[in-house]
């Protein structure tokens, strides 16, 4: 009983001194080259943060509203997004690096999947920002057309065509990534049709009244040739 | 360059009157009902001031319908007996062609001051094809300084009720008088006399393409003029009447033309307006006497309403465009004000919108047209203010509630001068005192009065 014991126990240890012996080595060496990587990582960081001003694409971000988009406060310089790009870089291939030292199948797989993802990635978050930015200037031209044009409820109609336009985004996104591709797909379906349906619904039977007044004040005010409104008054 | 400014007809046309003195212009796009009245005027005032002169009344027609050019080329203008006029020395042309290049004003200007420079005349002057109050003495208050008084450009100044022209008496008079130093009452007037050297100049700007082309052309004129040193004076012509124009048109979009187009040209002459502080008075010609003015009535509330709702729903925007201590003004402003008879817009306060909004549209190129379009409703806040204070006035009061407002304007530009050097200024209600600099507008025997 004792022996069956020993020998298990035994058999346990040779298991465990086998895979410390054949791993350990390595998660050591995966250390180190990711705790190098953190380093160096850091370094860049801080060396950017010094040497690199970006005035240029600080201009070109602030110019296309990209910089606001970002960042709301409008603090977002080109320098902090250059350093810290570069410091997730290397700390992403530093852990790549890393993993590469096990040298098993399994995180080969893993290493050429996410390598081979990267640019997908890249392109995606690329629509996504694309399409934030396209549906911040196109909620802000719907809001000031709307306002000047006295529609009801500009906002609402402004929040309405940043959701249409930033969720398309996100379609084209997912598609590009072939992540949930019929999901989003249907969900934009549903999101559109829903929205125009509620829309005919709202012009057709509650908002009738309200566009037959506008419709009839705007005519009144061509007809009568109002005087507020006509052009050399202002000019 | 010439052969695409001009058709095949006006060529020919040039060809065969080969010499002028004075050529007049008018634009024309579908104005059959008043460019007739417009032709008379022109002729009758080329036989009475000019009879000695060789003068062509030239219609730069931008593709009318309702047979505008028609119109032109059958105006009965032989009623000299009734209008006791002189013989001209010399025939009077009258010539009409359609424009080429991009629709707009500006384009059809382009071809006026085109074949006033092949055909050598010494004066031109360009008159709006709607007008209902123009007469002959128009056409020499335009030409008579700039052929006997060496004027390069002459500025119309008009008797206008106070409640018109709100665009030029709150935005476009007060900054284009503080960034460049010359109180040019009517810079966007649409009427002005020209020498030939200011018409090369124009002529050799790369502008003919751009918006200057489509609608921004009367203060670009303008500025032009002043900003690159050409001597400049102001010429008295009465009332300005139009024909009625599209009471729907968009008051947006007017004033996004309009402020984009002083906008541009303060980044086109940053180096120039830079420089100066305060203005001097431009000579003022013509015989200033009152007229008859048609009523205008404003609807105050309506305008509250909009600057309310402004306030309300384009936050947002306004923040890209204004400081924060403008920005929080406004909106307490906006929440105070139940009723309108205690609301006031400052003069420095709106100096300050103006202002802040030229630096972000320096700034946001790609949101221009937004931000512009965003100004209406403090616009329309800054006219209801402006009527509430003035209601009792006179005329003459009001006028020196703009001088007011111009000064506050003046008094701000060192603020103007940071807001565009990226710096983040302090704003004092004090703010600087305009030092006016000497008058360099030469008087002389035709002036009758400085405003």
């Amino acid at each position: 009983m004792s022996e069956t014991l020993t020998l298990i126990l035994q058999g346990v240890v040779d298991r465990l001194h086998l895979q410390a012996t054949t791993y350990l080595p390595s998660l050591i060496a995966a250390g180190i080259v990711i705790l190098g990587a953190l380093v160096i990582a850091t370094v860049a960081r801080r060396i950017l943060y010094r040497i690199f001003k970006g005035a240029a694409i600080d201009r070109f971000m602030r110019r296309t509203g990209l910089a606001h988009l970002i960042d709301p406060s409008g603090r977002l310089r080109a320098t902090r997004i250059t350093a810290e790009a570069a410091y997730w870089s290397i700390l992403t291939v530093g852990v790549l690096a890393g993993l590469s030292v096990f040298g098993t199948d399994l995180t080969a797989h893993l290493i050429q999947s996410f390598v081979f993802l990267i640019p997908r990635l890249v392109i995606a978050g690329l629509i996504i920002l694309a399409g934030a930015w396209l549906s911040h200037y196109l909620a802000r031209c719907a809001l000031v057309w709307a306002f000047n044009e006295n529609l009801p409820y500009p906002r609402r109609l402004a929040v309405g065509v940043r959701t249409m336009v930033f969720f398309v985004a996100i379609v084209v996104a997912s598609d590009h990534l072939n992540f949930a591709r019929d999901v989003f797909l249907t969900a934009f379906i549903i999101f559109v049709g829903g929205f125009v349906l509620a829309v005919s619904l709202a012009v057709g039977i509650g908002a009738s009244g309200r566009i037959k007044g506008y419709l009839g004040e705007k005519e009144k005010r061509i007809e009568d040739r109002e005087p507020v409104r006509s052009l050399w008054h202002h000019l | 360059m010439e052969d695409n400014v001009l058709p095949a007809e006006a060529e020919r046309a040039l060809a065969a009157i080969k010499q002028a003195d004075i050529v007049i212009g008018i634009p024309s796009f579908n104005n059959a009902r008043t460019i007739d009245h417009v032709v008379k005027a022109c002729y009758a005032g080329l036989s009475k001031y000019f009879p000695q002169l060789r003068g062509v009344v030239i219609n730069s027609d931008g593709g009318s319908t309702d047979d505008t050019r028609e119109a032109v080329l059958s105006a009965k203008v032989d009623d000299h007996s009734l209008m006791l006029l002189s013989t001209p020395l010399y025939p009077l042309h009258r010539l009409s062609f359609p424009y080429h290049g991009i629709p707009g004003k500006g384009s059809a200007f382009r071809m006026v001051f085109e074949m006033a420079r092949r055909l050598g005349a010494s004066a031109c002057a360009v008159v709006d094809s709607d007008l209902r109050s123009i007469t002959p003495e128009w056409i020499d208050l335009l030409l008579r300084p700039i052929l006997f008084a060496k004027y390069d450009f002459v500025a119309p100044y008009y008797h206008r009720h106070k409640y018109d022209g709100t665009i030029t008496n709150s935005i476009v008079y007060p900054l284009t008088r503080t960034l460049y130093g010359a109180q040019v009452r009517q810079p966007i007037g649409g009427d002005f006399g020209v020498s030939p050297a200011v018409m090369k100049c124009y002529l050799g700007k790369d502008v003919w393409e751009t918006d200057v082309a489509r609608f921004g052309i009367d203060i670009w004129m303008t500025t032009v003029a002043v900003a690159e040193g050409f001597r400049v004076c102001q010429s008295f012509l009465g009332a300005k009447l139009h024909d009625a124009k599209d009471p729907g048109a968009d008051l947006s979009a007017m004033l996004q033309q309009v402020v984009s187009s002083v906008f541009d040209l303060m980044h086109v002459y940053e180096s120039v307006w830079q420089r100066g502080r305060g203005s001097s008075a431009v000579p003022l010609f013509g015989f200033r006497f009152d007229v008859g003015l048609d009523p205008i009535h404003v609807d105050v509330d309506r305008m509250l309403t909009q600057f309310r709702r402004g306030a309300a729903e384009l936050g947002d925007i306004w923040d890209i465009c204004l400081l924060p201590d403008t920005l929080s003004e406004i909106r307490k402003l906006a929440s105070d004000s139940n009723s309108h008879r205690g609301f006031h817009i400052d003069d420095t306060l709106w100096a300050r919108v103006v202002m802040e909004f030229s630096r972000a549209y320096r700034t946001n190129p790609i949101l221009r047209s937004q931000l512009v379009r965003s100004l209406t409703p403090l616009y329309l806040g800054r006219v209801a203010s402006f009527v509430i204070q003035t209601e009792n006035l006179a005329s003459s009061e009001v006028e020196d509630r703009i001088e007011g407002l111009c000064l506050a304007f003046e008094r701000l530009k060192p603020y103007l001068v940071s807001l565009w050097s990226g710096e983040r200024p302090q704003h004092t209600d004090a703010g600087e005192t305009a030092t006016p600099e000497p008058d360099s507008g030469g008087k002389n025997a035709l002036e009758v009065g400085n405003v």
